[in-house]
């Protein structure tokens, strides 16, 4: 008996050890991100905390939670948090239905399909700030512009599109950009599907329309949910189309461009920006947690 | 029902010069269950396939009940398949699963669920309706697969090696039952296996093929005694039977070593019509035994099995080695080592050069 316990104490060692071993490799990785990542982080959670001017420079004051309260009453911040949700979700939302649309017809063999997938993945390849720039400067500018060549083609009136439609200019950007990043996803999930249960469909007498109803897209679930989830929690975060395309405004500030307004754009308000970002934060980690479980539900089913 | 029938049929894979099914014809009478056995890559699935609608006919064409199918799609023949893999709707929970055919037909779903029900209860399902494929095990979920088939009481069934995924134990069993369902239904059956065992139990008749070529049809009892040629000899029954290239010496009949085969009259009259030369003779186990007289040999092997046992013995043979297989009664004495005599009581299958046989 005690020499059972013996050698269980013994393979407990091992594997402590064993456990060791495969971790300390990963150990410089660690300490580098810590200090990139986290020390910021915990610097700006203690500067929320604070009410501290740099312009001109005034002496930091603890202030416990009084920038989240000033939050709630500040109208700018609040328009803030409805472009960002109006942004992300209808940018995540538009990319995944044109995306999946795409890998519906890249799905089948057609003569040059290779081609025509390098160039559907293009847009994802570029830079966003110069996607910003190329889509305003070449494509919604009133004098040079594709659009309005198009509009004074038809004989229409000239629009400034991104003064008059600031988010929805922006929207058609990150839906460019974002399209082929879904369109991938989607397309890994029907080339994943077990080619005989189509097939079993078609025995059993599916129309075309069932079949993709019944059959593809319920199979391709969890592979909708992670795009949402990976496109939301990018786009969330979205700063650079804002400040190229429209330099912000209403409609258009979303909430890390008012952090940036706020702080080194001008504000100089860094306790309150900290706040502010703190919130973004807060709201990536949510998104990103069940982002996480969509992800590790989607490995555990391909085990048999 | 339905009666089945492949004219011609070829069908030539893109890409490839040669037909992985070339001229296949077929009658399948109404309520049969016929077999298509073959090894690995013999065009088995491509022949099933195509009588689903699966796979394009390139030449020829497939008939079920008088009706020309040929190009007919899938969903439009009215019939039911089983898949090697099952292909169950991973999504969808038994009960879905089973009514799916159902759905599309836009069958009511109290009818639905009844039929369903009925098929549960036959295939011993009824506890696992609201389970989704992954909770089930192998041979629920074949049952499952089975069930999908039979709700929809189509005109044909067609099985591509539905119990290969499945344990020994429970594949054996499970094709009796299959076997006992397929008679209970009447319903016309194609059944595709590789296991040449599966398909003398199971098969009314069995087709077997060769690189894409419908070698010999017939009942499995005619399968074991008058293979057509050298393949069907050598791939039905198991263990195979002893296939020996012996020279003719004109009159005097063939000769497996020193022992002279007993031929029946109309292959030794066949045989005499012929030249001289190499054919293969084929002796089933069961057909040599071990004598007090016959040919010499030291057993290298003895398998036993219990109730029967077989013995492998060397011999000589036109001057070199020659292994045959002998059956013997179980529990036999023979060891490895023994020197034992082999006598022959025929019949004895002789094959001409080119693998056709020879005589009745
Ligand atoms: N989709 C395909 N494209 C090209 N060749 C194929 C395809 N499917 C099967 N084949 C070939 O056709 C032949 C018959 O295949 P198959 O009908 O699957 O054989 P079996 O079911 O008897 O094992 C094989 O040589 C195989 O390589
Ligand atoms: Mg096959």
């Amino acid at each position: 008996m005690s020499q059972q316990t013996d050698r269980a104490e013994q393979v407990k060692r091992l594997q402590r050890r064993e456990g060791w071993r495969r971790r300390l490799p990963l150990v410089p990785a660690l300490v580098f991100t810590i200090v990139v990542t986290q020390v910021p982080f915990i610097l700006s959670l203690w500067y929320s905390l604070t009410e501290w001017k740099i312009v001109p420079p005034e002496p930091r004051t603890f202030i416990g939670f009084g920038n989240y309260v000033d939050l709630l009453d500040n109208r700018f911040f609040r328009e803030a948090v409805w472009t960002s949700v109006w942004m992300t979700v209808s940018a995540v939302l538009l990319s995944l239905l044109l995306g999946t649309l795409l890998a519906i017809l890249l799905d089948r063999k057609f003569f040059g399909q290779g081609f025509v997938r390098t160039l559907l993945i293009t847009p994802f390849l570029i830079m966003p700030v110069v996607a910003g720039l190329v889509w305003k400067t070449q494509v919604f500018n009133s004098s040079f512009g594709v659009l309005n060549w198009l509009l004074d083609s038809l004989w229409f009136e000239r629009i400034e599109f991104v003064t008059r439609w600031p988010l929805w200019s922006i929207v058609s950007v990150l839906v460019w950009q974002w399209t082929p990043f879904m369109m991938l996803i989607v397309l890994a999930g029907l080339q994943g599907q077990d080619q005989s249960v189509l097939e079993a469909a078609r025995v059993d007498g599916a129309s075309s329309r069932a079949m993709f109803f019944q059959v593809t897209l319920p199979q391709l679930r969890p592979y909708l949910e992670l795009g949402i989830l990976l496109g939301s929690i990018y786009l969330i975060q979205v700063f650079d189309y804002v400040d190229v395309i429209t330099g912000g405004g209403p409609d258009s500030t979303n909430v890390p461009y008012f952090v940036f307004q706020r702080s080194i754009g001008g504000g100089w308000q860094f306790g309150q920006a900290s706040a502010y970002s703190i919130v973004v934060v807060i709201a990536s980690i949510v998104i990103a947690t069940f982002g996480l479980r969509v992800l590790s539900n989607l490995l555990e089913g391909e085990k048999p | 029902m339905a009666e089945v029938r492949y004219e011609n049929a070829s069908r030539i894979y893109p890409g490839t010069d040669i037909p992985a099914v070339e001229s296949l014809n077929l009658d399948i009478p109404d309520g049969e269950l016929l077999v298509l056995v073959g090894p690995s890559g013999s065009g088995k699935s491509t022949a099933l396939r195509m009588l689903a609608g699966l796979e394009f006919v390139d030449e020829g064409s497939v008939y079920i009940n008088s009706e020309d199918v040929t190009l007919t799609p899938p969903q439009d023949r009215d019939i039911a398949m089983v898949f090697q893999n099952y292909a169950l709707y991973p999504n969808m929970t038994v009960q879905a699963n089973m009514g799916f055919a159902l759905k599309q037909q836009g069958v009511a779903k109290p009818e639905r669920a009844e039929r369903v029900q009925e098929a549960a209860r036959i295939l011993d399902l009824e506890p696992y309706l609201d389970r989704k494929p992954k909770n089930l095990s192998g041979g629920q979920r074949q049952r499952v697969a089975m069930g999908r088939a039979i709700v929809r009481r189509p005109q044909v069934f067609l099985m591509d090696e539905p119990l290969s995924n499945l344990d020994a134990k429970l594949r054996v069993q499970t094709r009796t039952e299959l076997a006992d369902l397929q008679a209970r239904l009447g319903v016309t059956t194609v059944y595709v296996t590789h296991d040449q065992v599966e398909a003398m139990t199971m098969g009314h008749r069995v087709a077997v093929l060769k690189d894409g070529i419908l070698q010999q049809v017939d009942r499995p009892r005619t399968l074991y005694s008058r293979p057509v040629n050298l393949f069907v000899a050598g791939f039905i029954g198991s263990p195979a039977m002893n296939l020996v290239e012996v020279s003719s010496e004109g009159t005097d009949g063939l000769r497996l070593g020193s022992l002279a085969l007993p031929l029946d009259e109309q292959t030794a009259h066949d045989l005499a019509a012929l030249d001289a030369g190499d054919y293969t003779v084929g002796v089933r186990p069961e057909h040599l035994q071990l004598a007090s007289e016959g040919i010499a040999g030291e057993v290298t092997v003895v398998e036993e099995l219990g109730s029967e046992s077989y013995v492998h013995v060397t011999v000589e043979h036109q001057g070199g080695p020659l292994l045959l297989v002998v059956r013997a009664e179980g529990e036999t004495m023979t060891q490895r080592g023994d020197n034992v005599l082999i006598s022959c009581r025929g019949p004895v299958h002789v094959f001409a050069p080119n693998g056709e046989r020879i005589g009745a």
